[in-house]
């Protein structure tokens, strides 16, 4: 079964595509069809009989007509318009009118792999992808970690979202009561290190108090003081990593992990899936419901922000922006994903 | 007000030699590690590092592994006796276990996205050229390299090339009529469509490869350099920089590069080989007339004025506003 690939759905979304993008989390991908818009592609969802993950272009190729809309019969997809039928690999295997398949008869099957508790895929030349890294999250899926989640759609491009995540000096001015009290006083030394696809963040909070809702859950006395170490990482145009561990001279007392997986719908749309991963109290079905409130409202208000952002750069475009020093790391992920887009040719 | 003191650099590490392969005569090619088994940054095919040796002694390299090597980096070293010293130290004192610290990866010679391509490579500057063919072998393009050297003995990577058979051309000087210097003409004398150029070698091979592609098209064209031009300070002006970003205006003396000159007002900028070489302090020119000295910037990069590399390049005239 060879993946077919034309490009037949033209994408002329402007968004790199030679980059494992998150599509769903694993549990979510069953033995049944489902859509999401992806890199300005429609995809088409579902797990074989097997246990693999399949990934198609949603259009069915006789007339325009979603495949999820269809019916999965074993590890085929019947159009619920036409009749034509395809195969995991993306290719017609019968139509109800005539005994022959008509040539050019397959719809894109886009490369799938799975990690993490995540299904990603590639929808950039297929060749290419095997050349590319999936971003390594083990806490994810760790059991020493337990994890809140979400997942929204947001009208905000990718970059946006990115430039916010790694410009942390926001969340006092976004969420200031889930704010850590270390982010409000003097700005401590940034170190920012790049490298050709990646940029990185670190900063060295002087010993403060935990938010509340942390101290709590760790189980430390409320006016405890510790060093908070942040870590963001971009480890590819889909994934923003930030680590917070909480640390007195000799113990770490509290880890978190934010994952921020970004796809691109199109230059002005983005699934959202994100995660807080914590590597204390994590029997804790309160706090993980507790947890799970906090977060979706925290990034709920993000992404009305982000949405503001886009509809101002929608109505006035893109406008002349003021940089500071502290925006090293937004204007690198820029040159990052410029040259990206570079090297694909877009 | 408080000012967020900011650091900028390259990622680095100390990594492991894990193998030292006498890839052919004068050829070394070294395999590098984290010696925790960390995960390396990811690169794109024409990417190279600096390996730092000694605290005068820093030399880019190009990758010669697959990018899809999270782990492992490769480089291929020739013996130069008559160079820097980089290379030479490279092959006296690395060997199997010992430490060399890394610095990058970066890339000035990406591969960008085409239907065809042709691969040019002088003796050692083959080496960016193996994750090149990897990626264009991986998406089905067309491509040929055509590949040139001293002999058969001194020319690397033989073995890992004869898979790809006749899209591979060596042409060895002492067993050819027609060398690859003298196929130069023939081989760019009539522009292609949708084929994208790349060569990497000796300085007179890259000049006379630039001469035949004249008449290409925009862009067709990629060349790595890795030897700097001879700089002459003796023409230096004293200027006027305007940092944009930070809010500073400084003066840049004669003798003096507009790197150190801003590294000294404490403002974050990257930079590495400071021979106008590596590409990575490559800055945006807001206003004012570059007067380039580097070899990273094309020349028609360089007549666009929108870069520039600030450890060499100075100013045509008084007054450069660039984005830091």
């Amino acid at each position: 079964m060879t993946p077919s690939f034309q490009g037949r759905v033209a994408s002329a979304v402007i968004v790199p595509t030679d980059c494992w993008y998150a599509v769903a989390r694993s549990a979510d991908v069953t033995h049944a069809l489902t859509a999401v818009r992806a890199v300005g592609r429609p995809v088409v969802l579902f797990r074989t009989s097997s246990g693999e993950a399949v990934a198609l272009e949603d259009r069915c190729a006789h007339r325009a007509y979603p495949l999820s809309a269809g019916t999965l019969d074993g590890d085929t997809i019947r159009c619920g318009l036409c009749g034509f039928v395809y195969d995991a690999g993306g290719q017609c295997v019968s139509v109800p009118t005539q005994t022959r398949v008509p040539l050019g008869a397959f719809v894109d099957a886009y490369p799938v792999r799975e990690s993490d508790g995540l299904v990603w895929a590639w929808f950039g030349e297929p060749g290419r992808a095997r050349l590319h890294r999936l971003p390594e999250l083990p806490w994810l899926v760790d059991a020493t970690w337990a994890t809140v989640s979400g997942r929204r759609t947001v009208q905000a491009s990718f970059l946006l979202l990115h430039e916010n995540f790694a410009d942390v000096t926001q969340v006092p001015f976004v969420a200031p009561e889930i704010s850590p009290a270390v982010l409000g006083s003097a700005p401590p030394p940034l170190e920012v290190t790049v490298s050709e696809t990646s940029v990185s963040l670190r900063r060295e909070f002087p010993p403060a108090r935990m938010p509340s809702w942390q101290s709590r859950l760790a189980a430390v006395p409320a006016d405890a003081e510790f060093t908070t170490v942040q870590e963001g990482y971009l480890l590819s145009p889909a994934v923003w990593v930030d680590y917070w561990d909480v640390r007195t001279s000799d113990t770490t007392w509290a880890r978190l992990r934010f994952t921020q997986l970004v796809t691109p719908i199109d230059e002005r749309a983005s699934h959202l899936m994100w995660a807080v991963s914590r590597d204390f109290a994590v029997t804790d079905n309160a706090a993980t419901s507790e947890l799970t409130a906090t977060f979706d409202d925290y990034y709920s208000r993000v992404l009305v922000a982000m949405e503001t952002a886009q509809s101002v750069i929608d109505r006035d475009g893109p406008g002349r922006e003021v940089n500071v020093s502290a925006d090293i790391v937004g204007l690198r992920i820029r040159e990052i994903v410029d040259a990206l887009l570079a090297e694909e040719g877009a | 007000m408080t000012e967020t003191p900011t650091t900028l650099k390259e990622y680095e590490a100390d990594l492991l030699v894990e193998e030292v392969d006498r890839a052919a005569d004068g050829v070394v090619v070294i395999t590098l590690k984290h010696p925790d088994g960390l995960t390396l940054p990811a690169w794109t095919p024409g990417a190279h590092i600096d390996l730092v040796l000694t605290d005068e002694l820093t030399r880019q390299y190009s990758l010669c592994s697959s990018p899809s090597d999270s782990i492992r980096l490769q480089v291929g070293v020739l013996r130069a006796e008559d160079s820097r010293g980089g290379s030479v130290f490279i092959h006296d004192e690395l060997a199997v276990g010992s430490t060399v610290r890394v610095r990058g990866p970066r890339n000035h010679f990406p591969l960008v996205s085409s239907p065809r391509y042709l691969f040019i490579a002088g003796g050692i500057g083959v080496t960016p050229m193996l994750p090149m063919i990897e990626e264009a072998e991986a998406v089905g393009a067309d491509w040929r390299l055509v590949y040139g050297g001293r002999s058969r003995d001194s020319m690397a990577f033989l073995p890992a090339l004869e898979q790809y058979g006749d899209k591979v051309t060596l042409l060895p000087r002492d067993e050819v009529e027609v060398t690859l210097s003298k196929q130069i003409g023939t081989l760019l004398g009539t522009p292609q469509a949708d084929t994208l150029v790349y060569a990497c070698g000796p300085e007179a091979l890259l000049s006379s490869v630039e001469e035949a592609c004249a008449s290409w098209p925009e862009g067709a064209l990629h060349l790595e350099r890795f030897q700097g031009k001879e700089l002459d300070a003796s023409l230096d002006t004293e200027f006027e920089v305007v940092l944009a970003r930070s809010g500073q205006t400084l003066m840049v003396p004669p003798g003096k590069s507009i790197f150190h000159a801003v590294e000294d007002l404490g403002i974050p900028v990257l930079g590495s080989c400071h021979e106008g070489v590596c590409g990575t302090c490559e800055t945006v020119v807001l206003e004012g007339e570059v007067d380039h000295r580097d070899v990273v910037l094309s020349e028609s990069e360089k007549a666009s004025n929108e870069t520039m590399m600030v450890c060499v390049s100075r100013c045509r005239g008084s007054r450069l506003v660039i984005d830091l």
